[in-house]
């Protein structure tokens, strides 16, 4: 056993123990033979995946429970997923699956929430971040054309928000990767532009040498933000046109897929997450008809997914850029007369790949039904606090929240943090 | 502690009383007094009052959400009046607009933001909650009916609240805006745990939320949206706790914030007797609540700051004031009319925004006007007032109409400080880049402005007042005439860029 590998072993035992272990187990994360990654690509299944037709598949349940997707082999020994990932199959090296969140939340927009941000939303209490937010925030740099934080695709914009950590961090939003950025060519020539903008950074000056005030310093500085990314030239980032037909083929012509190869072009260009919201909010969320949507829905994931973690790979990219596939929660074992099944918070699965992670293995268990969690409870804190420790964030970090006596760190602290030390 | 400010607040207002001659002083005086008094101490010095058009746009924008018109404006800036400026404030009162901006800030308020998206039921509720304003209901009255509403929101949208005021555990989240909204108190963290600076322990949270237990439907929380609110007697915290998870639950008995409880063998309608408590005028916080909300939303910043964040260990900037104005706001049967014309015609609301020596003293002692951004509501309603309504986007899916997709697209989440901007990138190429309110709007603009006969000074003037309710200062003047002199001649082209450039302007954005 190699030094390096028996002191991890140390660290990850002692890790499991107590938070000023868990400290250094991070400190050895970002020190040790794993250089931080410096991106996140998150790929959002809106309305929940059932973990039983996708990553956590239990040929020995019941029928009624089993479901009509086989499980295939895949390039790690002992490792199998459904037979509607093949593509996927064959990268299962890089990646590892969770089997065993475990959560809190069954409702979509409450899930989608606590998920994306650490946080429980409250009627009229603090707007928490989301973790692309925190990411642009944390590893972002300042003072570049494009946004840190890009989110491709329709879905859950309550829960992609910077929240209190204001305007820098908000996410720009595309809602369709085929037609690009909305809005970001503007409605006169150039010239006619940079004429008029010319006029109007006078008027601001004029306007802030007089009232000094603070809003008008951030809409004036989100101004020329915006204004920096129309006329940069990183905005072809944006422009799927640049690549090759056969690239694009690749990748899946669907919107998911399209939204990954925009991903991908956005980490090149430096941007440090990218959020691709697949469904439109609703695609997994199978009630009635769980199978033949899931064997679809399936298929634009192994296509889209596959070809981002394999181009990343060839471009030497996949050490230093986490992909997270996640939904909100998973779903009920029990099938209903629709043929549909329930949602499912209280075991279900997610999957990380790349960011110099340990790939080819599984973190958890469920039982035989995949109905509750034998091993390795991953709770949201869990969750998000490993993503941030594999990204080289410090995740026990605290903001200020305006408005609010009490320091918010980045991942709920007051409730127990356990790493998934295996994966770093 | 609200006994000691009440007391306190007595000495002063007696003081105050008696400086005056014995005549009961005015609300603006009363306002006036206290604030200077406070800054006399610091030896902080008041901003001057604000010119006519800062005036005229900022408490246009204030109450009726929307900048006046290029044609009120000038008539406004030209008229000798001396008393314009109460008069002016008297007409927005007198207005509809007056409850209909209301309605439009306490809807964001009420209408849970994990709500189901309904527009059909939102506008209802709006619509209900402007006629109440409209109608002088008393802000008493008006909470009263919220609480104790029956029925489906088809039938009966004062009901909404009920419904839509909470996520799918409603007890906790009713428990949660009740306080927060109607008696300036954050209860929230005592759901869990007992506050670690404050008062409030886990039996004052689940005391008041027992109240809200008779009206909940265990397990199918949605069931509500087809039967609408009623109650059960049956139903206590214990039964929901039993059937729904509950996170922190504490049984209690119904018992009011401060420790009263409800008497053993009332057998009525548990909130129908929290709205009789909550809405008395020997109420310790509700009247301050009110108060410190209407003060928040005109001042940018409470006298109680957090707004809703009313506690002993956090005290008022101007305790006397805050009593005092309570007092006067239960003596006048909880009228908002009265509250609102009584800030608005302080010098206090009437000073500049421009800072002095010290901004941040300036701001805390409210020496000067906070700068505040607009909301979506606002923002849309001004757009649409300079320059008529949106034309198509192709980009933007108006299904539900232009100006819920609007104020959806441009909304603030939460309850969000009036004085912080929050928009980002995609808001701005939103503004800069839409047609929805793009050329062919501008060029309507531009070619009334420039009607024949204008010389380009006047049509500059014209923009100005359209826009940003006021005249160009002398260096502004100078800066355009420049721009349009680029090439030459005033073109029409120059007067759309000069248009554009002021719409896009931070002063536009924001309410100074």
């Amino acid at each position: 056993m190699s030094a390096a590998s028996t002191r991890r072993r140390f660290l990850a035992a002692a890790a499991a123990g107590s938070t000023l272990t868990g400290w250094l187990g991070r400190l050895a994360a970002a020190t040790d033979d794993h250089p931080p990654a410096k991106s996140c690509i998150l790929l959002w299944m809106s309305g929940g995946p059932s973990h039983l037709d996708t990553f956590d598949l239990k040929p020995q349940a019941p029928d009624h429970i089993r479901g009509e997707f086989r499980p295939i082999d895949t390039t790690v020994p002992g490792i199998q997923i459904s037979e509607h990932f093949p593509q996927l199959a064959r990268l299962m090296q890089h990646a590892a699956i969770l089997r065993s969140m475990s959560t809190v939340e069954s409702d979509h927009q409450l899930a989608t929430y606590h998920l994306h941000t650490g946080y429980q939303q409250r009627a009229g209490g603090v707007s928490f971040p989301s973790l692309g937010s925190m990411v642009a925030r944390e590893l972002g740099e300042r003072d570049v054309p494009l946004p840190n934080f890009v989110c491709i695709g329709a879905g859950p914009r309550h829960a992609t928000r910077a929240g209190f950590l204001g305007p820098d961090f908000q996410p720009l939003d595309v809602t369709d990767p085929a037609r690009g950025v909305d809005f970001i060519e503007p409605l006169t020539t150039p010239n006619q532009f940079l004429r008029q903008y010319d006029l109007l950074t006078h008027l601001e000056t004029s306007f802030q040498e007089r009232y000094r005030a603070e809003a008008a310093r951030a809409h004036s500085a989100t101004l020329s933000r915006a204004v920096r990314l129309m006329t940069s030239e990183q905005k072809r980032a944006f422009d799927l046109s640049q690549e090759p037909e056969a690239v694009r083929d690749r990748y899946g012509r669907g919107a998911f897929g399209q939204g990954c190869l925009m991903a991908r072009r956005l980490i090149e260009a430096g941007v440090r997450c990218v959020e691709v919201l697949m469904g439109d909010g609703v695609a997994w969320d199978t009630h009635r008809d769980n199978f033949p949507r899931t064997r679809a829905l399936s298929a634009e994931v192994d296509v889209g997914m596959a070809a981002l973690i394999e181009d990343l790979q060839q471009r030497g990219r996949l050490d230093s850029t986490l992909v997270v596939w996640m939904g909100e929660f998973g779903r009920s074992p029990q099938t209903t007369s629709d043929g549909g099944r329930n949602h499912w918070a209280k075991a279900w699965s997610t999957v990380l790949a790349g960011g110099g992670i340990r790939g080819g293995q599984v973190v958890g268990r469920t039982d035989r039904d995949a109905a509750e969690v034998l091993d390795r409870p991953i709770s949201v804190t869990d969750f998000l606090g490993t993503i941030c420790t594999i990204l080289g964030i410090d995740y026990t970090r605290e903001n200020r929240a305006p408005g609010v006596e009490r320091p918010i760190p980045i991942v709920d602290t007051t409730k127990e943090v356990r790493l998934l030390t295996e994966l770093l | 502690m609200p006994r000691v400010w009440a007391v306190m607040g007595l000495l002063l207002f007696c003081r105050v009383a008696a400086s005056s001659g014995g005549e009961e002083p005015s609300w603006a005086e009363l306002i006036d007094g206290h604030i200077q008094a406070r800054l006399d101490a610091a030896g902080v010095p008041r901003a001057p009052v604000a010119d006519d058009a800062e005036f005229l746009r900022r408490v246009s924008l204030d109450v009726h959400g929307v900048v006046p018109s290029a044609a009120e404006t000038a008539r406004f800036l030209d008229s000798p009046d001396p008393d314009k400026r109460s008069r002016w404030i008297e007409q927005l009162l007198a207005d509809a607009r007056f409850g209909e901006h209301l309605a439009d800030e306490w809807r964001r308020r009420l209408i849970s933001p994990l709500a189901n998206e309904n527009r059909m039921q939102s506008d209802r509720f709006a619509a209900w909650l402007a006629e109440r304003f409209n109608s002088h209901a008393a802000w008493d009255r008006i909470v009263f009916e919220l609480l104790t509403a029956e029925g489906t929101m088809e039938q009966n949208p004062a009901v909404t609240y009920l419904i839509e005021g909470r996520n799918p555990l409603g007890v906790t989240d009713l428990t949660d805006l009740t306080s927060r909204y109607f008696l300036g108190v954050r209860l929230n963290c005592a759901q869990c745990h007992d506050h670690p600076f404050v008062a409030w322990t886990r039996q004052d949270y689940w005391g008041m939320a027992a109240f809200f237990a008779q009206i909940q439907t265990p397990g199918r929380p949605k069931l509500v949206h087809q039967v609408g609110v009623r109650d059960d007697p049956r139903m206590t915290l214990a039964v929901l706790a039993g059937q729904d998870m509950i996170e922190g639950f504490l049984h209690q008995p119904p018992t009011f914030l401060g420790g009263e409880r409800l008497p053993e063998g009332e057998t009525g309608v548990y909130r129908r007797a929290l709205a009789h408590w909550m809405t008395s005028p020997e109420n310790p916080y509700f009247a301050r609540a009110a108060v410190n909300r209407t003060w928040w939303k005109l001042f940018g910043r409470g006298l109680v700051q957090p707004v809703d964040d009313m506690h002993s260990a956090n005290p008022p900037s101007h305790p006397e004031l805050l009593d005092a104005l309570a007092r006067r706001f239960i003596a006048s049967g909880f009228d908002l009319r009265a509250l609102y014309r009584g800030i608005l015609n302080s010098r206090t609301y009437q000073q500049t925004s421009r800072p002095g020596e010290q901004p941040d003293r300036e701001a805390e002692l409210f020496a000067r006007m906070p700068i505040k951004v607009l909301t979506a509501e606002q923002l849309y309603d001004s757009l649409v007032r300079v320059l008529g309504p949106p034309a198509r986007a192709k980009e933007v899916n108006a299904r539900l109409g232009a100006r819920h997709e609007f104020t959806q697209f441009f909304a603030d989440s939460g309850d969000p400080d009036p004085t912080r901007y929050e928009r980002g990138i995609p808001h701005l190429l939103r503004l800069m880049n839409s047609p929805q309110f793009g050329e062919r709007n501008v060029a309507a603009l531009v070619a009334q402005a420039a009607s024949p006969g204008r010389s380009a000074d006047e049509v500059v003037d014209e923009l100005f007042l359209a826009i940003l309710s006021r005249r160009p200062t002398e260096s502004e003047r100078e800066l355009v005439r420049k721009h349009l002199s680029q090439e030459g001649a005033a073109r029409p082209g120059a007067y759309q860029e000069l248009a554009w450039a002021l719409l896009m302007s931070s002063e536009f954005s924001l309410n100074h």
